[in-house]
C-alpha cells in the first residue's frame, strides 16, 4: 500500500481523504485522528497548533491548524464540513500520543457533522493505492 | 565610543513553541552582550497591527537594523517596507546550511532587481532580514550580526568621509548594558531577557504584547510590475493604488484568512503570503526550496488543482462565507491567460509550475 510497508487500519473506522479516521461517538459525534499512514508519512510530531476554535463552523477542507514533525510540517483542514465541538487539549501539551497512540489517545478532535464522503476502511485501501504514485512524486518533488 | 550603532530586533514565533523560545532566548543572550548593538525583542512581526508598540519602536529605528525573525527574508522586508519601515536590502551572508552550492547569482529580493517597480521613497540605510528557521543554534546568527554590525560601521565611516554632514541621528535608541568596543570575549554578566536595551518609552512588556493573528498579501516591489491583475482579481478590496499609481496593499485587514488566492493569479509571483505553508508563496528565496520538510498539505488537504482553479475555487469560498455570490471564472480573471507572449521564466516560475503540476 505504502510501497512495502503496510500501516494498520482497524476495519471499524472510516476514514476521510485527508487521511483521518473517523470514528462516531456514543454521542452522535465525529472524533477524528490522524491514521497510521499518515503518521508513517509525518514521523515523530513535534508540535501542534489550531487555527480555529472550538465551535467554529468549517468548510469542507478549510484550513484548521498546522503540524509539524520531524520530516514534515503541514496545515491541517477540515476531513468534512460541520461544527467543531472541541479538541484533545492533551496533544497541545505534549504530542506524543499521536505516534505512541494514534487510534486512541491521540486523537486530534471531535466535530458535529454529517459524515458525508467518509470513506470505509476497503475504500481507504484503494484510495491509498490509486494515489501512492503522486504521494511518492509529491514527496520525492520535495527532497 | 563609536557612533555607529546597530539595531537588532528578534521578532519571536507564533504560539509558545518551546524549541523556538529556546533560539530566541540564547539569540538574545549572547547578542545583549555585544558592543555597539541595541538589542529588542517584538512578537511576531506580521502579526503586529499599526497600534502596537512594537511596530512604533520598528518605525523609530532610523539607523541600520536587523532583524532576525521566523519568516523568509524576502517577506520579513516587503513587510517592513509596506509598514513604512523603509530601507535598502542588507545583503546577509548567512545561508541555510543546504544553500551552498547554488548563489552565485544574487538573491531575488534586491529592491533593484531589474523586473519589479522597486521601492520608492527608500531611507539611506540598510535592513538585514536573517531567517530564524535557518539554523537552530545561536552561533551562526551571533557571527553573522558581528560580521553586518562592522560591515554597517565601514560604510557609515565611508559615507562621513566622503560628504561630512552628520551621521542620522539614532531616534530614542538606548544605551546597552555593555558599550565598550573591545570587550569582546569577557562580556558582562547580564540577564538575557530582562537586560534588553529598549528605549523608557517601549518597555519590554508593551513591546511583547501578544497581538491577534493577522492575514494579508505582501508585495515583493522587486518582483512586481504593476499589471493590477490582483487588484481586478480579489473582490474584497485589499488592494488599491497609492499617489503614484503604485498597487499596495491598503487595506490589509479586508483579506480573508487562509486564502491565498491574488498570490496564486501574480504573474510575477510578487505576492507573498508569509504564514502560508508553501514556501514559494511563503516568500522563499529564489532557487532555495530544498532542504526544507516535506510539506504534506497537498496531501492533507485532498484533490488538488491548477493554480488559477485554486485561487477561483478559494476565492468563492470566501465570497460565499461572506455573503456574497461565487463568481467563479467570471470576473478579474488575468488577461494573460488569453495568450500574452511568456517571458522567460525565472528559478521561482519554474518552482511555482513544479508546484501546480503535482496533481494530488
Amino acid at each position: 500500500m505504502m510501497g512495502k510497508f503496510a500501516a494498520v487500519l482497524p476495519g471499524e473506522l472510516r476514514y476521510a481523504k485527508n487521511h483521518m479516521w473517523c470514528r462516531t461517538t456514543d454521542a452522535g459525534r465525529h472524533r477524528f485522528g490522524f491514521t497510521a499512514y499518515a503518521v508513517r508519512l509525518m514521523q515523530d510530531v513535534y508540535f501542534l497548533d489550531w487555527q480555529v476554535n472550538a465551535g467554529d463552523v468549517l468548510q469542507h477542507r478549510q484550513t484548521i491548524g498546522h503540524i509539524e514533525t520531524s520530516k514534515a510540517q503541514s496545515d491541517l483542514f477540515a476531513p468534512v464540513p460541520g461544527t467543531l465541538i472541541e479538541f484533545n487539549e492533551e496533544l497541545l501539551k505534549d504530542p506524543t500520543a499521536i505516534n505512541i497512540d494514534n487510534y486512541g489517545a491521540g486523537w486530534l478532535f471531535e466535530m458535529e457533522a454529517a459524515d458525508a464522503g467518509i470513506m470505509t476502511v476497503d475504500e481507504y485501501y484503494q484510495f491509498l493505492d490509486g494515489n501512492w504514485e503522486n504521494t511518492q512524486r509529491l514527496l520525492k518533488g520535495h527532497m | 565610543m563609536s557612533r555607529h550603532r546597530l539595531t537588532v530586533v528578534l521578532s519571536q514565533a507564533q504560539g509558545k513553541h518551546p524549541v523556538k523560545r529556546g533560539l530566541e532566548e540564547s539569540i538574545v543572550a549572547a547578542l545583549i552582550m555585544e558592543p555597539g548593538l541595541d538589542v529588542s525583542v517584538v512578537p511576531y512581526l506580521y502579526d503586529l497591527g499599526p497600534d502596537h508598540t512594537g511596530r512604533l519602536f520598528l518605525e523609530s529605528v532610523a539607523g541600520d537594523m536587523v532583524v532576525l525573525s521566523w519568516l523568509y527574508p524576502r517577506a520579513a522586508f516587503w513587510l517592513l517596507d509596506r509598514d513604512g519601515i523603509k530601507g535598502h536590502l542588507g545583503e546577509t551572508q548567512l545561508k541555510p546550511p543546504t544553500a551552498d552550492e547554488e548563489d552565485e547569482d544574487d538573491e531575488e529580493g534586491e529592491p533593484e532587481a531589474p523586473k519589479g517597480i522597486g521601492a520608492v521613497d527608500v531611507p539611506d540605510r540598510f535592513i538585514y532580514c536573517l531567517d530564524l528557521r535557518d539554523f537552530n543554534t545561536a552561533d551562526p546568527y551571533v557571527e553573522e550580526i558581528r560580521r553586518i554590525a562592522a560591515e554597517c560601521r565601514t560604510r557609515q565611516e565611508e559615507k562621513a568621509k566622503s560628504n561630512a554632514k552628520p551621521v542620522m541621528v539614532d531616534l530614542g535608541i538606548p544605551l546597552a548594558a555593555s558599550r565598550s568596543p573591545d570587550s569582546f570575549g569577557q562580556p558582562e554578566t547580564t540577564n538575557g531577557k530582562n537586560g534588553q536595551a529598549s528605549p523608557p518609552t517601549f518597555a519590554p512588556e508593551q513591546l511583547l504584547t501578544t497581538p491577534d493573528r493577522r492575514w494579508y498579501p505582501v508585495i515583493d516591489y522587486s518582483r512586481c510590475t504593476n499589471c493590477m491583475e490582483c487588484i481586478d482579481f480579489c473582490l474584497f478590496g485589499v488592494y488599491g493604488v497609492d499617489s503614484l499609481d503604485r498597487i499596495n496593499v491598503e487595506n490589509q485587514d479586508n483579506c480573508k484568512r487562509g486564502c491565498p488566492a491574488c498570490s496564486r493569479v501574480c504573474p510575477e509571483h510578487a505576492i507573498m503570503f508569509p504564514d502560508y505553508k508553501t514556501p514559494a508563496i511563503a516568500g522563499a528565496p529564489v532557487g532555495n526550496i530544498s532542504g526544507l520538510k516535506i510539506d504534506l498539505s497537498r496531501l492533507f488537504g485532498g484533490d488538488a488543482k491548477d493554480a488559477l482553479a485554486q485561487a477561483v475555487t478559494e476565492r468563492d469560498r470566501e465570497l460565499v462565507n461572506d455573503g456574497r455570490t461565487a463568481v467563479g471564472m467570471t470576473v478579474g480573471i488575468p488577461r494573460r491567460q488569453a495568450g500574452k507572449p511568456q517571458e522567460p521564466k525565472d528559478e521561482l516560475d519554474n518552482l511555482m509550475d513544479e508546484l501546480d503540476k503535482l496533481d494530488l
